[in-house]
């Protein structure tokens, strides 16, 4: 296990935590970086984190698109000559102005809308002639996490993050215990039975988060999750994102806080008007 | 905290959405299903009365039959009057009664009591038992009665009235068909309106499940099965309720010779009205667009 830890480049050290915690993994480069955990209570070493994710290899292409473009019925160009590969375990940016066509993309990579022209094939499919079957199997695969989170307040936290091991089919008794797992990663494992509309805004996103990494998907999706809360819970949300990024996840996240950048570094893709204006890293 | 083994607190339930798992009952669902029942109670009633009307005519019987009488003087033209109406179109057969049997059947009319009817069978008409093959044929009443009138024979108006009470009971029974059927789309409109509130407001519960990679079946099911819960809760209510109707009336239909039987009208209630609740609930589903769905 720890060979296989350290051959998909996680964890190679014990990072103890209560407060916070420091984990030394390699960015989408290969360097080496220090992500600092505010908030997440857990001791971080390798068999215990092999429970919240499984390593997955990296430096596959995941998502790869050529002149893609997006044309809505009424004629307005949404995307237009897009065209980048996203390796797997990256972690992506995807910033640009309101109306840039951030929140398309995404939604684009779980098959919400359909490419006009161009090709865009993620995880293998190619999006612009897929069956629906194989789009259900894509989002399946594929942890999505949204601006206003999206949780079901009148179901419990429990229910909300079991929503996608349910459709998944899983039992209750390898369920429980797996929302526990998530939860716990969260650092909400005590607020099982509350309701969401008694947390807070950014304990709401964490437990958005929850239900995006239940499944322990490849990629998780998140469309501006910073964007209603304040900086500081702001930045722990990204910790967490981070944080799951390192154990093998790719995470791709539309954004305009630019200022987040600076301490959770990652590939930065610009959008300008639906077209691709930049793409580094920082 | 007391748990169970698999870890759920015991004074909580989790209800995992979709599937075969039940939605909550609400205000909605009670409404509809008190809706429903009254609808499902009146059908039964339609039933019941028409299961006790068959009783009264005697139509149970699977054959109606109707008695002409031969003045005694007349004896002598019984066989060529009973060729005669053999030959009538939609009369089955013809038998001759005799006094003998005549008087049997009175004495047993009457009880058995110790009153001798053989003088008042020796004053009995010579009769003829004739069973139809198709009383609602509009001639035959008029054919046997020209028939019996040529042998200056009478018929039996009283059983001519009851065949047509007979033929009666056949359009309120296509009557009783149409009420079933008339309540029956009103009942799986009631549904299904109440699974589009339903529906509506567990609009973001759907949305998120296809957003999730949820199979149509997944998202649909618990909607389906409420309904047929619906219309089957509904049916068994109705059912119940028709006991009370039932007992209420004892008295009048002992009296009358019937015997009604909310039994009969069990199985095609319940089974009637899941498959109304189901109807209903696919109604409401059929469209059921969310604006996630894979978009072309």
């Amino acid at each position: 296990m720890a060979a296989m830890a350290d051959q998909y480049g996680i964890f190679n050290q014990r990072a103890d935590v209560i407060g916070g915690i420091t984990m030394r993994t390699r960015d989408v480069h290969g360097a080496m970086v220090k992500p600092k955990l505010a908030f997440v209570s857990i001791n971080a070493d390798r068999e215990h984190l092999h429970g919240y994710c499984f390593p997955m290899s990296t430096n596959q292409t995941l998502i790869e698109m050529q002149q893609l473009m997006l044309r809505y019925p009424t004629g307005k160009v949404a995307l237009s000559g897009i065209s980048l590969a996203i390796e797997q375990g990256g972690f992506v940016y995807l910033t640009g102005e309101s109306g840039a066509g951030k929140s398309t993309l995404l939604r684009m990579f779980y098959g919400g809308l359909r490419p006009s022209s161009g090709q865009l094939s993620v995880q293998q499919l190619d999006m612009r002639s897929v069956a629906e079957g194989d789009v259900r199997e894509l989002r399946q695969r594929t942890g999505i996490i949204f601006q206003d989170h999206r949780l079901l307040f009148s179901r419990t936290v429990f229910e909300n993050v079991a929503l996608p091991l349910r459709v998944q089919g899983w039992e209750k008794e390898r369920l429980v215990p797996r929302v526990r797992k998530v939860l716990e990663f969260v650092g909400l494992d005590d607020r099982l039975w509350s309701y969401p509309e008694a947390l807070s805004g950014g304990e709401q996103q964490r437990i958005a988060i929850a239900r995006a990494m239940a499944a322990n998907p490849p990629i998780i999706l998140a469309d501006e999750p910073t964007g209603n809360l304040d900086e500081d819970t702001a930045r722990r949300v990204l910790d967490l994102l981070m944080a799951l990024n390192q154990y093998g996840t790719t995470v791709i996240m539309a954004t305009h806080d630019l200022h987040l950048l600076s301490s959770h570094p990652g590939r930065v893709i610009q959008l300008h008007q639906g077209s691709l204006v930049g793409d580094s890293y920082g | 905290m007391a748990e169970m083994m698999n870890g759920v607190p015991e004074h909580v339930d989790p209800r995992l959405p979709g599937g075969f798992q039940l939605p909550p009952f609400g205000i909605h669902q009670f409404l509809a299903l008190m809706i429903v029942c009254v609808a499902l109670w009146a059908v039964g009633t339609v039933w019941l009365g028409l299961q006790g009307a068959q009783q009264w005519i005697g139509s149970w019987q699977g054959s109606l039959q109707l008695h002409v009488y031969l003045p005694v003087e007349k004896a002598d033209q019984m066989g060529e009057l009973k060729a005669k109406l053999s030959t009538i179109t939609g009369v089955d057969s013809v038998r001759h009664v005799s006094r003998s049997e005549a008087a049997i059947w009175m004495q047993g009319w009457l009880g058995d009591s110790s009153l001798n009817v053989n003088k008042f069978a020796q004053r009995l008409p010579e009769s003829l038992e004739l069973s139809l093959a198709d009383e609602r044929n509009q001639f035959l009443f008029s054919d046997i009665r020209d028939e019996a009138a040529r042998f200056g024979a009478t018929v039996n108006e009283d059983e001519v009235q009851l065949a047509s009470a007979h033929e009666l009971l056949h359009s309120i029974r296509k009557l009783a068909w149409f009420v079933t059927v008339i309540l029956a789309l009103a009942m799986a409109m009631i549904v299904s309106n109440t699974l589009r509130m339903i529906l509506l407001a567990r609009a973001d519960e759907v949305h998120l499940m296809r957003l999730l990679g949820a199979k149509e079946w997944f998202v649909r099911m618990p909607f389906i099965l409420e309904g047929t819960m619906l219309g089957g809760g509904a049916a068994l209510l109705g059912w119940i309720l028709l006991w009370p109707l039932v007992l209420g009336v004892s008295g009048w239909s002992e009296g009358m010779g019937i015997e009604l039987s909310p039994f009969l009208l069990f199985l095609p209630l319940l089974l009637g009205g899941a498959l109304v609740g189901t109807l209903g609930a696919v109604i409401a589903t059929a469209k059921l667009v969310s604006p996630d769905s894979v978009e072309a």
